[in-house]
C-alpha cells in the first residue's frame, strides 16, 4: 500500500482521532443514552472530516474551507461566520457576475446547488468547481471506505 | 548548379540581411535537435547566415515551435507568423501547384525582398520548372524533404536569408515529393511575412494555401477574420493545383522524416478536401507525430508539445461527442479541437466566430465539458447521461448521498463498541471484507433486516434505507425530501427532536440486537465506495 497515499494518510489520522475519542469517553457497557451516542457521533464525524481535510491540507479549496469551518465552529461562531460569509459573498458575487457575464451555460441553478454541497465552493467558477467536486468525491469515497472497514472490524468484537 | 544557388543566395543575403535579420538569439530557442536540418541548411546556403541556419534546426515539430513561441513573448511577430507557418502541416494540393511556383519565385525573386518574392503562382510555377533540372537541387530537395516543412518556415520569416531559403527549400521539397509540404510552408512563411509587410498581391494565392494549413492552435487573431473565406478560396485554388493535397503533405511531413515521399498518389485530387479534413486530420496527426517526435528527439519542448498534442488529441477524441465540432462534422474525422498548449492560444475553427470573447468562451466551455466527462467516470451510473444539467443533477445527488453515508457510518461507529486494536493494514487492504451485494438486493435485505425498526416517522426509514443501500439508483429514486429531512435532523444538533432520539434508540437496538440485521446492513453498506474508488 502506498504509504503516502491519501488513503493511508487519512487512515492514520482518523484512527488516531478515534483512539482519542474512545479514550476520552469510554463507551459504557450498558446501552448508552442517545445523547451520549449522538455526542460521540458528532465527534467521530468531525474527526473523519477533519482527518480527511488534514490529509489534503490546503491543496484543495474544499479542504481549506472544511478546516476553516471546523475551526470556527460554535464557540466563536458569530464573528467568524460573519467574516467568512462576507468574504465568501464578495468572492461569489464577483465570480457569479463574471460567469453570468459570459452567459454561463451550465445550469447556474445546479451549479449553485453543487456549490452548497462542496465546502468552499461558493466562490468558485464552474470550471474550478467541477475540479473540486471531482477531488471531493474521491476523498469522500475514501473516507467512506475506511469508515466502513473500521466499523466492520469494530463490530466483530 | 550549386554554385549558382549559392551566388544567388549570397545576393539575397546581402539584400535581405539588413531587412529581416531579427533576433538571432532566438535560435537558441529552436534547438529542437534537428541536426539534419542544420546540416542541410548549411549545405544549401553555404554563404547563408549561419545564424539563420543554426536557428532553424528543427522546428520540425509545430507544437514545440509553437510552444516555444508562446513561451518567449519577446519573439517578434515575424517569428510568430513563422510559428504559424511551422505549425501548419502540409496542406493541400495547393502545395503542389504552388510549390512549383515557389521554385520559380525562388529563382526569379532572389534579388528581391522575400515578401516580394512570393508573387503569383505563375511565377512560382516558373521557378519550379527551372529547378527540376538541377540534380543537385533534387538531392537537396530530398534532404530537405526529410524535414518538416515547418522547420524551413522557421528559417524563413525571422531572417531575410532564410526566407529565400525557404523558397528554395520549398522547391526542393516539391522535387522530392514532399514539395507541397514545403511549398505550403513557404507559403506560410510568406503569409507570415506578408501579413507584416503586406505587400504581395499575388501572395494571396499562397496565403490562401497557407491559411488552409494554418489551423494549428496558434492564435493569430489577425488571420482569423480572413480565415474562412481565404480557406474557401484556397480550396478552389488547390483544386486547380496538381496532386499533392494537404493530407499528403501532412502525412509526409509528420510520418516521413526520412525522405517523406509518402503516398503522393493518395492525395491527388483531394485538394478541395483539405480545408476541412486536413484541419482535423492534421491536428490529429500532428498530435500523434508530436508524440513520435517527442520520443525520437526527447527534447523538452518537444515533449511538452507532444504531450500537449497527445493530451489534446485524447481530449479531442473524448470531446468529440460533446464538443460542437463545426469543422469536421461532415468528414467524421476526430474533432479538430484547438490544441490548448497555453491557456489562451486557441485558433478559431472553421465556420466559428473569431471574436476573442467567443474564443475564450469556447475554451472555457471545453474545459468544463472535459471536467464533466471526468466526473461522469467518477459518478457511477452516469455513462448514459448526457447533457450538463442532468449530469450536474446526478453529481449533486451523488455528493449528497456520499455525505449522508459518511454521517451514517460515523453514527454507526459511535454506537459500536470500538475495537482498539487498529489494524491499519487491515483497513488499508484492498480487498473488501464484505462481498459486494448487487444493488437490487439491497432493498429486500434492508426491509427484512430491520423488523425491529419502528420509527415514529416512516419518512426517516425510507430515507435511511437508500442511504444504507448506497445504491445510486436508489438515491435517485428516493424521495429527496426525505433525505433532506433526515439530513436536517443530522446536521442540526440543537434540534434534537424526539424523532431523532427514537431513531437512535432503534439504531442502538439494531446494533446490539440480532446480528442478522447488522450483517445485512453491513452487506448493503457502501459497496459502491469500492466501485467508485478513484486513484488520482
Amino acid at each position: 500500500m502506498n504509504p503516502s497515499s491519501l488513503k493511508s494518510r487519512f487512515t492514520t489520522r482518523f484512527l488516531r482521532a478515534l483512539t482519542k475519542i474512545n479514550a476520552h469517553k469510554p463507551i459504557s457497557s450498558s446501552s448508552p443514552g442517545p445523547g451520549e451516542i449522538f455526542q460521540r457521533y458528532r465527534r467521530i464525524k468531525v474527526a473523519a472530516d477533519k482527518s480527511m481535510a488534514y490529509s489534503v491540507r490546503s491543496r484543495r479549496t474544499w479542504s481549506r474551507a472544511t478546516l476553516w469551518r471546523l475551526r470556527t465552529r460554535s464557540p466563536r461562531s458569530r464573528l467568524a461566520t460573519h467574516a467568512r460569509r462576507s468574504w465568501v459573498k464578495t468572492r461569489s458575487t464577483r465570480a457569479a457576475s463574471h460567469g453570468k457575464e459570459k452567459k454561463e451555460d451550465g445550469g447556474t441553478v445546479e451549479a449553485e446547488e453543487l456549490r452548497e454541497l462542496v465546502p468552499g465552493g461558493e466562490a468558485m467558477d464552474l470550471c474550478n468547481l467541477l475540479d473540486e467536486t471531482a477531488h471531493y468525491i474521491k476523498c469522500l469515497t475514501t473516507q467512506l471506505d475506511i469508515l466502513d472497514r473500521q466499523e466492520c472490524t469494530s463490530r466483530e468484537l | 548548379m550549386d554554385i549558382d544557388e549559392k551566388d544567388k543566395y549570397e545576393l539575397e543575403n546581402r539584400n535581405e540581411n539588413s531587412i529581416n535579420y531579427q533576433e538571432p538569439v532566438l535560435s537558441s530557442d529552436w534547438q529542437f535537435g534537428g541536426a539534419n536540418l542544420t546540416s542541410a541548411g548549411m549545405s544549401l546556403v553555404p554563404s547563408g547566415n549561419p545564424l539563420a541556419i543554426g536557428s532553424c534546426p528543427s522546428a520540425s515539430v509545430a507544437d514545440s515551435f509553437g510552444s516555444n513561441l508562446w513561451e518567449h513573448p519577446s519573439i517578434s511577430q515575424n517569428l510568430g507568423f513563422c510559428g504559424i507557418n511551422v505549425h501548419n502541416g502540409a496542406s493541400s494540393s495547393n502545395a503542389m501547384g504552388i510549390g512549383k511556383g515557389t521554385l520559380t519565385s525562388l529563382r526569379s525573386n532572389i534579388d528581391r525582398p522575400f515578401d516580394m518574392g512570393w508573387n503569383t503562382t505563375g511565377i512560382l510555377q516558373q521557378s519550379l520548372s527551372q529547378l527540376p533540372a538541377d540534380s543537385a537541387f533534387i538531392e537537396r530537395a530530398a534532404r530537405f524533404s526529410s524535414f518538416n516543412g515547418g522547420s524551413f518556415s522557421d528559417m524563413v520569416s525571422p531572417f531575410g536569408m532564410p526566407e529565400s531559403m525557404s523558397l528554395y527549400t520549398r522547391g526542393v521539397g516539391l522535387m522530392a515529393g514532399t514539395e507541397d509540404m514545403f511549398a505550403v510552408n513557404g507559403m506560410k512563411s510568406v503569409f507570415g511575412v506578408e501579413s507584416q509587410k503586406s505587400k504581395l498581391n499575388a501572395i494571396e494565392a499562397t496565403r490562401d494555401a497557407c491559411l488552409q494549413v494554418e489551423n494549428r492552435a496558434i492564435e493569430s487573431p489577425l488571420e482569423n477574420g480572413r480565415k474562412s473565406e481565404s480557406l474557401v478560396r484556397a480550396n478552389e485554388e488547390t483544386k486547380q493545383g496538381t496532386g499533392g493535397s494537404g493530407n499528403e503533405s501532412d502525412e509526409a511531413e509528420f510520418s516521413g522524416r526520412d525522405g517523406g515521399q509518402d503516398e503522393p498518389s493518395s492525395f491527388d485530387g483531394t485538394g478541395g478536401e483539405p480545408s476541412a479534413k486536413s484541419l482535423s486530420s492534421k491536428k490529429r496527426k500532428r498530435s500523434l507525430q508530436d508524440a513520435e517526435i517527442d520520443q525520437a528527439k526527447g527534447g523538452r519542448p518537444l515533449t511538452e508539445a507532444a504531450k500537449d498534442g497527445a493530451e489534446n488529441q485524447q481530449k479531442g477524441d473524448q470531446k468529440q461527442t460533446t464538443t460542437t465540432n463545426k469543422t469536421t462534422g461532415k468528414q467524421g474525422t476526430p474533432a479538430s479541437h484547438p490544441p490548448k498548449e497555453e491557456y489562451i492560444h486557441v485558433r478559431a475553427r472553421r465556420g466559428q466566430a473569431t471574436n476573442s470573447h467567443s474564443l475564450a468562451e469556447r475554451v472555457r466551455r471545453e474545459k468544463i465539458s472535459e471536467r464533466m466527462k471526468f466526473l461522469q467516470d467518477l459518478v457511477p451510473g452516469c455513462s448514459k447521461v448526457t447533457g450538463k444539467a442532468v449530469m450536474l443533477d446526478e453529481i449533486i445527488n451523488y455528493v449528497q448521498s456520499l455525505q449522508r453515508q459518511v454521517e451514517f457510518l460515523s453514527m454507526k461507529l459511535a454506537t459500536v463498541n470500538p475495537r482498539l486494536d487498529f489494524n491499519i493494514e487491515g483497513l488499508l487492504a484492498k480487498d473488501i471484507i464484505q462481498s459486494q451485494a448487487g444493488p437490487s438486493s439491497t432493498h429486500p435485505d434492508l426491509s427484512v433486516g430491520y423488523p425491529s425498526l419502528h420509527l415514529s416517522q416512516p419518512g426517516l426509514v425510507q430515507a435511511a434505507l437508500p442511504v444504507m443501500g448506497n445504491n445510486a439508483d436508489v438515491m435517485r429514486r428516493s424521495l429527496t425530501s426525505h433525505l433532506t429531512s433526515m439530513t436536517g435532523g443530522l446536521k442540526l444538533p440543537n434540534q434534537l427532536s424526539n424523532t431523532w432520539e427514537d431513531e437512535l434508540h432503534n439504531v442502538v437496538q439494531m446494533n446490539y440486537g440480532t446480528s442478522a440485521p447488522s450483517d445485512s446492513l453491513n452487506v448493503n453498506e457502501p459497496q459502491p465506495s469500492g466501485n467508485t474508488k478513484v486513484e488520482l
